[in-house]
């Protein structure tokens, strides 16, 4: 089956309402963003779950991830996944509240392979820790780095750069 | 023999690769000629390599002529622009983009700058986006050539004839730019809510001349290698990325459109005065090296078409909204948003989170190479260390683009 | 007494005069090529060092000279050092069976064309030396590929001096020259040996689009890649003489050497300084083919390459022999036969291999599955 863009004859209110029915128990706080995105939030536990179903959802579908972008919002760590829905041509903005002392969450990059890299560069900016990742190491930054340089509260000591 | 010689410490990725070579070796997969314990050797291609395009760096497991394993090392050019945005307005964060894929720079203003639009409700002047629309597919051309020129230079020497033809080309398009803008190539020339200077006197004459000599130049590259066979036996069939591949690594730009995939922004999240422009989406359907070459060499007649219509229809009026100079201070209100823009080499879009204040409070990149060379590992290997060349230069990579 | 003396002497300025050609052809080449490169490309190329750039390989040279002389650590010490040495001896030795003009022949060896086959796989042991020693993958890998490469087209180079061998009736070098007395060029009775000659000497000569051993874009520098300063400068000179050196060899072979319009005209010491000038002058023109072939044809990859030897080069190459074979044996007047043969074949196989090639292509392409389906 070829894959082509398809389109949302719905709109975007309907299809916002039709995630917030269908994904009830993991989605909340859904609204949209024009002209095509929809914002939604998701407990982290629950985010694993909801990525496989979102993914396998025959009507929208969200089958590719875009990118992952890790926040320090100064009170947690917000984790926005953006994915992708061919069938409907519209985005799906996932923002995951994580605590600030643990921010850990299931890592969903079995079920998007495109996570690997962006889940490693979010634990590599703000030190998001992705259980059951394959290979969670740093990846723009060197091996040895001290610290995740996007948190808020970084400071860069020169004691950190024994290179330098 | 070699006692005087210490082995320096592997670092993780070498470590990884020989990791795997050990496990496939418990399994039993590692071929086993002449009873040699290992057969495949693990070869660093970068981050100084002549084919790399740049500092990228892949950790190669080489089993004879086989590339079995890749594993990319990147950050070697890291400039912490994510960083620096949280110290920088808005207005002053605009050159910064221009760094990130260099060879198409403007193109990358012009996601991080609708973003901004988007979020503090600016609209641009209707000059202003017939101008940014000619810019950008000036540039898309430059960039093509740039990346056509580059992978058949990978091919062969007859590639250095080639990529300096394409160089000299590209010469024009920068000419142009420099006239209209004071750089070649880091050009700081979008502002929110317009740009920063009107075209220049005469300058849509000689664009026009350059849209009416450039068809002729692409005639010349393709009468080069679209017709040599040893060209066609080295790229055809090669590298093939399935439509699977660009659903599940977010393939995007020419290289997901060589799949048959008719993903372009331009048409499937129209932005600007796309939408009143005619111009086709270039789509090839074998997915191969050759295909992803032949887009870019057709998606330049296509910018082409798509310049002449601006410059036919470039209404008169101001070219930047309120006053004559851009805005130095905006103040998003809080909110957040993300745009995707068409890059000459797919998806390039900024995320911005805004708190009110003169900084962005947290700027993300979505890079296309980034997402691009994540296919990497599963792209090369099974092939032939040369035909993976050939291929790397088929995905076409900018550095700093990937390593922000 | 003097005779031994006399003998000596004449080995030592014969040894200099190939050392001096080797150098000199060197410079010249990589003068040469590099502004008939920019030519193609449509650059001005090296054009500052003296008039229109004519110096710019002397400065390299010196360059190269100046460099700090550098050995990995984790090299082997003899075999690295040795390799650039030896890299030479194919250079220079091939050219002590060449003749270079009429009275200038360092020694008329009986058993020249062999010699010449024996010979001129030593660059190639030298390559591998460096390439082993360097204790690099991308050398070792480029060694590799430049012995596979050599062991595959040394064979049709083979096949077609063995052509020659037939035609001229002698495997004497000078008397492959005498036969050719009159223009009649054995190229023109085998042109299609010629080409075959030629293609395996491109490989040989481990250039494009046979460049394998050293393609840039895969293995940095192949087996120079732990190379530097003036050992660099022994196999980049080496190469580069190598083109003069192996269009020579052709032309000896196939354009009637040092032969030429008012031969003997003028001559000092019983040697014809004319026939040098045809010579270098024929030499030339096949080298500036050479250099054309690099820049317009893309390289081949290892499995291609291999398999051009193999399957296409060497099975015509022993269809040729036969033929030739029998028509010099059974064909009455056999000059005029092979003229024939010749040509005929020469235009069949360039006529028909690149539509041939192109149409399994063709059809490789429809056969190869649409991902978009």
């Amino acid at each position: 089956m070829p894959v082509t863009v398809g389109s949302n004859p719905r709109g975007m209110d309907a299809l916002a309402a039709l995630l917030a029915e269908r994904f009830a128990g993991e989605l909340t706080d859904v609204r949209v963003q024009e002209p095509d995105t929809v914002v939604v939030r998701c407990a982290p536990e629950k985010l694993k779950d909801a990525a496989a179903r979102l993914k396998a959802d025959p009507e929208v579908g969200y089958e590719t991830l875009n990118w992952i972008a890790g926040v320090d919002q100064r009170t947690g760590i917000e984790a926005v996944y953006h994915v992708y829905s061919w069938k409907t041509n519209t985005w799906l903005q996932i923002h995951v509240d994580l605590s600030r002392e643990q921010p850990e969450v299931d890592t969903v990059s079995d079920v998007w392979p495109a996570a690997d890299w962006h889940e490693r560069e979010a634990w590599d900016m703000v030190g998001i820790r992705f259980l059951g990742h394959p290979d969670l190491r740093r990846i723009l930054l060197r091996d040895d780095f001290v610290g995740h340089p996007l948190r808020k509260d970084y400071v860069d000591l020169a004691e950190n750069h024994p290179h330098v | 023999m070699y006692d005087h010689f210490e082995t320096p410490e592997p670092d993780e990725a070498v470590k990884l690769a020989l990791r795997r070579i050990e496990e496939s070796t418990a399994r039993g997969e590692g071929s086993d000629v002449a009873g040699l314990e290992f057969n495949e050797v693990v070869v660093n291609m970068g981050p100084q390599h002549p084919s790399t395009h740049g500092v990228l760096r892949l950790v190669v497991t080489l089993d004879g002529e086989l590339v079995k394993d890749v594993i990319p090392v990147i950050g070697y050019l890291h400039r912490c622009k994510e960083k620096i945005a949280e110290r920088r307005t808005y207005f002053q964060y605009i050159p910064i983009l221009d760094r990130t894929e260099y060879v198409a720079g403007i193109n990358c203003e012009w996601a991080y700058v609708l973003a901004v639009e988007k979020l503090a409700g600016i609209r641009p002047t209707r000059r202003a986006e017939f101008i940014r629309v000619i810019t950008a597919e000036l540039m898309r051309i430059a960039s093509h050539l740039v990346a056509v020129g580059t992978f058949t230079a990978d091919l062969s020497p007859l590639g250095t004839a080639m990529v300096f033809y394409m160089f000299r080309d590209r010469e024009d398009v920068l000419d142009l730019m420099e006239e209209l803008t004071g750089a070649r190539m880091m050009f700081n020339y979008f502002r929110f809510g317009g740009v920063r200077y009107d075209l220049p006197d005469g300058w849509v004459e000689k664009c026009r001349d350059f849209v009416r000599t450039f068809p002729a130049k692409i005639r010349e590259y393709e009468a080069l290698v679209d017709d040599n066979a040893i060209f066609l036996q080295r790229t055809q069939g090669k590298g093939v990325i399935t439509q699977q591949d660009v659903v599940d690594y977010g393939i995007t730009g020419p290289n997901a459109r060589a799949s048959g995939i008719p993903l372009d922004l331009r048409r499937t999240r129209p932005y600007s005065v796309y939408p009143e422009l005619d111009f086709d989406v270039c789509v090839e359907h074998h997915g191969d090296v050759f295909d992803r070459y032949r887009v870019r060499i057709r998606e330049m007649r296509e910018s082409l078409k798509i310049i002449e219509q601006c410059l036919d229809m470039l209404p008169r009026g101001p070219v930047q909204v309120g006053s004559l100079r851009a805005p130095y201070v905006i103040t998003p209100p809080p909110g957040s948003c993300y745009v995707g823009q068409e890059n000459p080499r797919g998806e390039f879009g900024t995320y911005i989170e805004s708190d009110g204040s003169r900084y962005p409070y947290r700027l993300k990149y979505r890079d296309p190479c980034f997402c691009n060379l994540q296919l990497f590992p599963k792209l090369l290997s099974g092939n032939k260390i040369a035909d993976a060349v050939a291929i790397s230069g088929s995905i076409d990579l900018v550095l700093g683009g990937i390593d922000r | 007494m003097i005779d031994i003396l006399l003998g000596i002497l004449r080995a030592v300025l014969f040894v200099v005069i190939a050392y001096v050609v080797v150098f000199v052809a060197a410079l010249v080449n990589i003068y040469f090529e590099r502004r008939a490169m920019a030519f193609i490309g449509d650059r001005l190329g090296p054009n500052r060092t003296g008039p229109q750039g004519v110096l710019q390989s002397v400065a390299d040279a010196f360059k190269m000279m100046g460099k700090e002389d550098f050995r990995p650590l984790a090299a082997d010490p003899v075999l690295f050092t040795l390799a650039p040495v030896t890299v030479m001896i194919g250079a220079v030795a091939i050219q002590l069976v060449l003749p270079y003009t009429d009275g200038l022949l360092a020694t008329d060896l009986n058993v020249g064309i062999i010699f010449l086959v024996a010979i001129s796989s030593f660059t190639t042991l030298a390559i591998l030396m460096g390439g082993w020693a360097s204790r690099n993958k991308y050398s070792l890998v480029g060694a590799l590929r430049a012995a596979a490469q050599m062991i595959s087209y040394e064979i049709p180079m083979l096949l077609a001096l063995l052509i020659v061998a037939m035609i001229v009736g002698s495997l004497r070098l000078d008397h492959v020259v005498a036969f050719q007395a009159h223009y009649e060029w054995i190229g023109f009775y085998a042109p299609f040996t010629f080409l075959m000659f030629y293609i395996a000497s491109i490989a040989e000569l481990n250039r494009g689009p046979f460049d394998l051993p050293e393609s840039e874009t895969e293995l940095v520098a192949g087996y120079s890649t732990e190379y530097s300063g003036m050992r660099f400068g022994m196999f980049f000179l080496n190469e580069y003489a190598g083109l003069t050196i192996m269009s020579m060899v052709a032309v000896t072979l196939f354009f009637g050497g040092w032969m030429g319009p008012w031969n003997g005209a003028v001559s000092l010491w019983g040697v014809d300084l004319v026939g040098v000038f045809w010579f270098v002058l024929k030499s030339y023109v096949l080298v500036f083919l050479l250099v054309w072939v690099r820049f317009s044809i893309p390289r081949l990859q290892a499995d291609q390459l291999m398999g051009f030897a193999w399957k296409i080069l060497i099975p015509l190459g022993l269809a040729n022999t036969l033929a030739t074979a029998a028509i010099i044996l059974w064909v009455p007047s056999w000059k005029w036969g092979l003229l024939v043969f010749g040509w005929v074949s020469f235009f069949a196989f360039v006529g028909l291999f690149d539509p041939l090639l192109k149409r399994r292509l063709r059809r490789e392409r429809e056969r190869q599955p649409v991902v978009s389906a």
